[in-house]
């Protein structure tokens, strides 16, 4: 076992690093007040590779191996300070772009992935609704065949990217007797198509630079070419780009991580109270190592997790054990720097306030903590 | 790997993994395995990677329907006819 990037992966981290923080952080705190996502950011990263990045080189990614990918994806959240366009980035990638390179026929990888990894289509995920979170598959949205394909109405919510996507992966009920397997297909559904609309935009607490709304479908007609992995295999597709998107989205938060602990290491030497620096205090010590022990611990679990992609034929368990511990080490993370910076952690000049209200969100999304914890015990047998 | 031998491995996977406790002779070849709710969606997926590590065969997304996984006689038919075409 050896735990070193190799030269390849430490120049890759590197190119990563300089790039976020030479190109991506300028004007953070007004993007984030006024809830701007940039279209020319989004293209300055898709030539650096991050919005293809396992992507053969053949549709226009730079071909990465899985664990590379986190790799890349930990030092992008390391060197850029604003989560909503990391968190943009990884959307469209982990939960579509995965998918139809792994699940697409080669129609389909030819017409999207060029363009979704040279950054010309921005991608969404459409699985949640008004009245199926948690428990995805209680979807209504529904695609009934019509013609040569299918007809699809329905309303998908808390669809990240959705208000700014080209083109969104759509599940929906194609056979309700079959349920959960069988009955479930994801569509390629293109923006330009009519009865496609970007309904409302919502206003949230955190990753404000990142666009999330809802979709609304009305007879929309797909051809059968828009099926995704085959019909009724939607269940199969979503668990997949799940693992994908639990094992890599959240090595963004550990880049995250480890730039709040080097704020806080930084602030704590400088900062006196009491005729000394308060790192010489242990109440604040203790909190930092805690920080310190997180991030190491989170890493070798995201990292392991990703190895994985491509060699087990199912990373579910190491996914959701990966996804609970980093995005609860987060928000502890983040909770506590806020507490080392004390008045000035509160304060909207400094990174760490909008550190704590990004980081919230990642106990929500790609599946709850809770959820987390039942498919581990699942996984356990209980 | 002939159907006895699937059949026996499915059954033990299932009997240890989600039927602690059950005795053996109340899961048939024909007991029906979701529609009668003994799988989940997380123990079909469990079931899944189970059979293609321990069978070398990959399952696709559109193949993960109950016609192919609702029985264990189902599934040693499906595995065989996975393995046949690989």
């Amino acid at each position: 076992m050896d735990f070193a990037l190799n030269e390849e992966q430490r120049i890759l981290r590197g190119q990563i690093l300089r790039f976020a923080q030479d190109k991506l952080n300028k004007d953070v705190r007004q993007r984030d007040r006024d809830q701007v996502f940039q279209r020319e950011l989004w293209g300055a990263c898709a030539q650096m590779g991050l919005t293809g990045l396992p992507v053969p080189q053949a549709y226009g990614g730079p071909g990465l191996d899985s664990l590379s990918t986190a790799i890349a994806i930990d030092a992008l959240g390391y060197g850029c300070e604003d989560s909503g366009l990391v968190f943009s980035i990884c959307a469209h990638l982990l939960a579509c772009v995965v998918p139809i390179w792994k699940f697409g026929t080669e129609e389909q990888k030819n017409r999207y992935l060029p363009g979704l990894c040279d950054g010309t289509l921005i991608a969404a995920n459409a699985m949640s609704e008004p009245e199926s979170g948690s428990d995805a598959f209680a979807m209504q949205t529904r695609a009934e065949p019509h013609g040569d394909g299918f007809l699809i109405n329905g309303t998908k919510t808390f669809v990240s990217n959705g208000p700014v996507a080209d083109v969104a992966v759509v599940f929906a009920v194609t056979d309700r007797a079959k349920g959960y397997f069988g009955g479930i297909t994801s569509f390629l559904v293109d923006r330009a198509l009519p009865g496609y609309r970007v309904a409302q935009k919502f206003e949230k607490m955190g990753l404000r630079t990142s666009p999330i709304g809802e979709l609304v479908f009305e007879d929309v007609f797909v051809s059968k070419d828009a099926v995704l992995g085959g019909v009724g295999g939607g269940s199969r597709l979503f668990a997949h780009s799940m693992d994908w998107e639990r094992a890599c989205l959240f090595a963004s938060h550990i880049g995250t991580m480890e730039r709040l602990l080097e704020k806080a290491v930084a602030y704590t030497r400088t900062r006196r109270q009491s005729g000394q620096a308060i790192s010489k205090h242990q109440a604040v010590a203790h909190k930092i190592a805690d920080m310190k022990m997180q991030v190491e611990a989170a890493r070798l679990l995201v990292y392991k997790a990703a190895w994985g992609l491509e060699r087990s034929q199912s990373v579910s368990l190491d996914a959701a054990v990966s996804k609970l511990f980093v995005s609860e080490s987060l928000v502890r993370t983040t909770l506590d720097v806020v507490q080392v910076f004390g008045g000035y952690g509160f304060l909207s000049e400094f990174e760490v306030e909008r550190a704590v209200r990004d980081a919230i969100g990642s106990k929500l999304y790609s599946g709850t903590s809770e959820i987390q914890r039942n498919i581990i015990a699942g996984w356990l047998g209980l | 790997m002939n159907s006895i031998q699937i059949r026996t491995m499915a059954r033990d996977f299932i009997l240890n993994e989600f039927l602690p406790g059950e005795r053996p002779e109340n899961l048939t070849d024909s007991t029906e395995l979701i529609t009668d709710g003994i799988l989940d969606s997380l123990a079909t997926l469990k079931l899944v990677a189970y059979l293609e590590k321990s069978c070398g065969i990959e399952i696709a997304p559109d193949e993960l329907v109950p016609e192919n996984l609702n029985s264990i006689a189902q599934i040693a038919n499906f595995v065989q006819s996975k393995q046949a075409s690989t």
